[in-house]
């Protein structure tokens, strides 16, 4: 897991009960039936808006935004030169022996093609169907939490719109009006919390996510189609090179340039 | 056209007019004018031996078989 996200989200709520805190005390900001209609009805819109069986992938798609590491970039891009090597000096049935040590089953799946004599074309257009359905379970997976981040703040919304009617229903007791109205407010500040402080950094970071993933997978594509089509391990190197960032390329490629 | 064999060991037959290169890096592979490529079996002097043999009986060189 990657610290950041410990620090960003444990560092928003302990700012956020931190104003809490400072405008009086906490139990003035509590306010049970505003948590329910809040939190419950966020939760059941998202029933309302995606099917069923999406949101019910949801504990695993917290624990991929929460857990999730960046796979080294330039690690893959030495291992794809690596195999072009031994695809150059040993032909490239030989590579066959090396997808056993291989974990990441997309490469292993690639280079079996490529072993198999698959035509190119063939291979890449697997390949890049793999990677686009692969991106549409990304985007199901963001479309929770958007729905959640989009849908809560208009909750908040309706509950303070329910309290101010009770409020305004009977006003034959001024004293008790302030008291009603910030109850009233409340279910706002619970709506913009769950969408700002919790459900669309979440969904930011599965684009984040899905986007790295999509890059790796890409230089997967490359790396196989250079490969197969028995490119020199020097080639492959420059042209997957070219998928990184300039400040993530090797020193001495720097200095040449 | 020449017969050749795929590394999964499927024969095809390759037209060898159009054969721009053949490379033995070290597989036989065999680029074709388009900008295809297919690597095969054969070693890369066989490819050729193929091709003119090809050659020959496109122009009756070779007996009828």
């Amino acid at each position: 897991m990657d610290l950041g996200i410990l620090f960003g989200f444990i560092g928003t709520w302990v700012l956020v009960f931190w104003a809490l805190l400072s405008g009086g005390q906490i139990g003035m900001y509590v306010d049970v039936p505003s948590v329910i209609i809040v939190v419950g009805a966020s939760f059941t819109v998202t029933f309302f808006a995606l099917p069923a069986s999406t949101v019910k992938g949801i504990i695993a798609i917290i624990r991929k935004a929460v857990f999730w590491q960046s796979a080294p970039v330039e690690k893959l891009i030495e291992d794809m030169v690596s195999y072009a090597e031994i695809a150059r000096r040993d032909g490239i049935l030989s590579l066959e022996n090396s997808t056993k040590d291989i974990d990441d089953p997309f490469i292993v799946q690639g280079i079996q093609m490529a072993v198999d004599g698959t035509d190119p074309e063939l291979i890449e257009q697997i390949m890049t169907t793999e990677l686009e359905n692969q991106m549409e379970r990304h985007d199901t997976g963001k479309a929770i939490f958007d729905t959640v981040g989009k849908y809560a703040p208009a909750f908040g919304m309706i509950g303070t719109l329910v309290g101010l009617v009770a409020m305004l229903a009977d006003l034959s007791d001024p004293s008790g009006i302030g008291a009603g109205m910030a109850v009233a407010l409340l279910t706002t500040l619970y709506g913009a919390l769950i969408s700002n402080a919790l459900a669309l950094p979440i969904a930011d970071r599965l684009e984040k996510r899905s986007a790295e993933e999509v890059l790796y997978k890409t230089i997967i594509i490359k790396g196989v189609m250079s490969i197969q089509s028995g490119d020199n391990p020097r080639v492959v190197e420059q042209k997957l090179r070219t998928f990184l960032p300039p400040a993530l390329r090797p020193q001495e490629e720097k200095e040449a340039a | 056209m020449i017969t050749v064999t795929r590394l999964n060991g499927k024969k095809l037959v390759v037209n060898a007019e159009l054969i721009r290169t053949v490379e033995e890096n070290p597989d036989t592979t065999i680029k074709l004018i388009n900008g295809d490529h297919i690597i095969v079996k054969e070693p890369m002097h066989r490819v050729v031996e193929l091709t003119v043999e090809y050659g020959r009986s496109l122009r009756r060189l070779l007996p009828p078989s």
